[in-house]
């Protein structure tokens, strides 16, 4: 059993867990995920990890109530306990020196990109830092956000072509800038639908645009192959791949997204998912 | 060719087996000395209309009369084949006879003498291609039915709520650490546990039983009857961590300088393999593994009790002719699919599944499509699989496998309409150790490379099952795991 330790509400609806999981916490690096499972009749659910103390020996994530074992998440204190726990998962983010780093972020990504920054941050990185939100007031982890960035943009509300993509009016705006200003790498912790339009964006100007991807996934260890999709004409597993793939060589994406909903009439609030432009709405 | 006019259910009539014989056979039989009895018991099983609509075992085992019936049936020749054609070496002929003495307990602790794991063998061995294969009765084409005796048994302990518990030798003070809890790992725990090592295993996942519990489903393989033998295994001394998985938590080198005198790798086949060809990411085509998985791991077919979803169309097509496949084809009808297509490139002959659940998914109204194989998946228009395309096949000169190899038949393309699939054509060992852990041997497909003995290029590591032989058989792991145990038993003690 992993006892919660903290868990403190974001937003209305978005929650961060801390979790004592002291081998895990051990080895976690920015971009991995974990799996839990609340009880024994419990479905695996994969998170990104937004923190650990190798130290005090817990491990954060952040999530979004959207479906059945999110919501019975929201319910839980401090002091229960998830019956399992497992991680950290996948690839870690590819971290190095690039110069100025173009960061897009929406959900869970506000919270979970914050490690991956922090790295590029100690390789000397310039970073610039999109948030997109439905409306200023959801608008949550702005101060975690502000600390690892070298400038914060908040593209909220419904301006633009509509709520979901808000942060392409940004976006458009730096492209035009570049390469006079220039972006050296794009990094996308967003919606999907938000992720695939920003890679379509930045792929004429060629700048390598790096998604983190949340297929659904089952074991999470490469068995089942539910996570899988196509990279540059191979197969690649999001859970031992990823979920870090370059969005230019990303194939198929309208079966990507497909196959995120293919239990959302089970586990999903459809209402909240519904982002108008999706081809699968 | 049954030589005895008795109803197989006639139980009651059991100890009088022997007598039982046509007069007409009496001169012949006492010319053998004893009388043999060819009416080889079947077990009762759920009819294929009831157990399309339940999860529950088909086979209902024997009854106590039907065991000693059966049992009674060996001739107790000095042969002992069947033992010989064990993978694990069971004594086979002695636990026969403790069942003829009417002492269940008395074979259970010969069977446990082998095996830890006899639940679970007893129904999933191919025991026509072994023990039975072996056994003197199979000559006249009625081997004793060992592998129903070794469940009978199994069964016995499980309702009485006993276990006979082997004798423990002395602690060693060494320390081994077996990764992965599926069948070979289980045997490899058990044996160096009994012989006073002190045994930690690590599980990847949230349950112990590897495959036994992912893949194999209810039907074939109450989880119930796992988790007594793994409960079993730990009863001997064998902890065990789950959700610690092994290249991520602790490396081998971990392992081994941690506190590790010896490590046995057992991780599986677990990757799935795919066709390569167009739509075949499409929305709900699955890979076996994820459909077994769903189903039989996270309890799909219980949901919503149980969180986890399972989703099957109206016309579902299985790809591939194994045993996975008709677990498959077989979860499917029971998940409510009205047809299910199993779609094999070769034909009945070739088929690698066991006979026997080839008959039980063509019972259960399975269909068996031959020399055909798909070149497409096609899309709903909203990236959901509406069809596929096949094409025809023929059998031409014999591949490295020894089969004769498909060839497509040009202009032979045809449509199948379905709207769910089920990719199950093998899998290859997950790399993960492999890729942690520089000195360790692997083969071009990704297995890792061990000798005899199970020896790996790497000093104190150890390696069986599917991660050696890329997909193999439940008791041909947990034999690879006994000669790996001796084998590590006599480097501990050395």
């Amino acid at each position: 059993m992993f006892s919660i330790v903290e868990h403190e509400t974001l937003a209305p609806q978005v929650h961060r867990m801390s979790v004592k999981a002291p081998i895990i916490a051990q080895k976690c690096k920015p971009g991995q995920f974990v799996i839990l499972i609340v009880d024994e009749r419990g479905e695996r659910v994969p998170f990104t990890v937004s923190g650990w103390d190798p130290e005090a020996g817990t491990v954060d994530f952040v999530y979004v109530e959207v479906g059945d074992t999110t919501r019975q998440l929201g319910a839980m204190e401090v002091g229960d306990s998830l019956a399992h726990f497992v991680g950290p998962l996948g690839l870690p983010a590819q971290i190095d020196h690039y110069g100025h780093v173009l960061t897009v972020v929406s959900g869970y990504g506000v919270s979970a990109i914050v490690p991956i920054l922090k790295a590029l941050k100690e390789r000397d990185n310039r970073i610039t830092t999109i948030l997109q939100a439905p409306d200023p007031q959801t608008a949550f982890g702005r101060e975690p956000l502000a600390a690892v960035s070298d400038r914060l943009i908040l593209a909220a509300g419904t301006q633009g072509e509509n709520a979901a993509t808000s942060a392409t009016l940004p976006i458009r705006e730096l492209l035009a800038e570049h390469p006079r200003k220039s972006i050296d790498r794009v990094v996308l912790m967003c919606s999907i639908c938000l992720m695939r339009v920003v890679s379509e964006m930045t792929r004429p100007y060629d700048i390598k645009t790096m998604v983190h991807l949340t297929p659904l996934m089952v074991d999470g260890t490469g068995m089942c192959g539910a996570c899988r999709l196509t990279v540059s004409g191979a197969n690649r597993f999001a859970c031992v791949h990823g979920p870090e793939f370059d969005g230019h060589k990303v194939q198929g994406w309208d079966v990507l997204m497909a196959r995120r909903c293919t239990y959302a009439d089970d586990s999903l609030l459809q209402q909240g998912f519904q982002c108008r432009g999706c081809s699968q709405w | 060719m049954s030589e005895s006019k008795k109803s197989p259910t006639s139980g009651e009539n059991g100890e009088d087996t022997g007598k039982t014989q046509e007069p007409g056979q009496e001169k012949q039989a006492k010319r053998a000395k004893a009388k043999i009895n060819l009416n080889r018991l079947e077990m009762p099983k759920q009819s294929p209309e009831v157990r399309r609509h339940n999860f529950d075992e088909v086979a209902t085992g024997y009854t106590y009369e039907m065991a000693m019936e059966e049992a009674r049936r060996c001739i107790q020749c000095k042969k002992r084949n069947c033992q010989a054609g064990c993978p694990v070496g069971i004594d086979i002929p002695d636990f026969i006879k403790q069942l003829q003495e009417n002492d269940v307990e008395g074979a259970s602790q010969v069977l446990k003498r082998k095996t830890s794991l006899p639940g679970i063998c007893g129904r999933v061995c191919p025991q026509e291609l072994q023990c039975e294969k072996a056994c003197t009765l199979n000559k006249k084409g009625a081997p004793i039915a060992i592998g129903r005796l070794e469940r009978y048994i199994a069964d016995w302990e499980r309702i009485e709520g006993t276990s006979s518990m082997p004798e423990i030798a002395p602690a060693t003070g060494k320390k081994v650490a077996v990764v992965g809890t599926g069948p070979s790992g289980l045997t490899v725990a058990a044996d160096l546990a009994v012989w006073g090592h002190q045994v930690t295993m690590f599980e990847a996942l949230h349950v112990a039983g590897g495959v036994l519990m992912y893949g194999i489903p209810e039907f074939r393989l109450p989880k119930e009857v796992v988790q007594r033998e793994v409960a079993y295994v730990k009863s001997l001394g064998v902890e065990i961590h789950l959700d610690t998985v092994i290249g991520i938590n602790y490396s081998l080198d971990e392992l081994l300088n941690g506190p590790y005198d010896a490590v046995y790798l057992a991780t599986g086949a677990g990757l799935p393999m795919f066709l390569g060809v167009p739509g075949e990411n499409l929305n709900m085509v699955y890979s076996a593994n994820e459909l077994l998985t769903r189903t039989n791991l996270m309890k799909g077919y219980l949901h919503p009790q149980y969180a986890t979803p399972i989703k099957i169309g109206k016309r579902v097509a299985v790809i591939g002719g194994g045993n996975v496949a008709m677990d498959s084809a077989r979860c499917s009808v029971r998940l409510g699919a009205r047809e299910v297509n199993v779609i094999y490139r070769r034909t009945r002959a070739e088929m690698p599944a066991r006979l026997e659940e080839v008959e039980n998914a063509e019972e259960e109204g399975i269909h068996f499509h031959f020399l055909c194989a798909p070149i497409a998946f096609i899309s709903d228009g909203r990236s959901n699989v509406a069809a596929m395309e096949l094409i025809r096949m023929q059998l031409g000169e014999p591949d490295a496998s020894g089969r004769r190899r498909p060839v497509p038949i040009p202009g032979s393309e045809y449509i199948m309409e379905i709207d769910t699939v089920a990719v199950s054509l093998g899998t290859s060992p997950n790399p993960l150790i492999a890729s942690t852990t520089p000195d360790l041997e692997t083969s071009r497909r990704g297995t890792v490379v061990v000798d005899e003995l199970g020896k790996t290029s790497k000093a104190r590591v150890w390696a069986g099952g599917d991660i050696v032989s890329g997909g193999a058989t439940v008791i041909s792991a947990m034999g690879e795991g006994r000669l790996a145990a001796v084998a590590m038993h006599r480097y501990l003690t050395e």
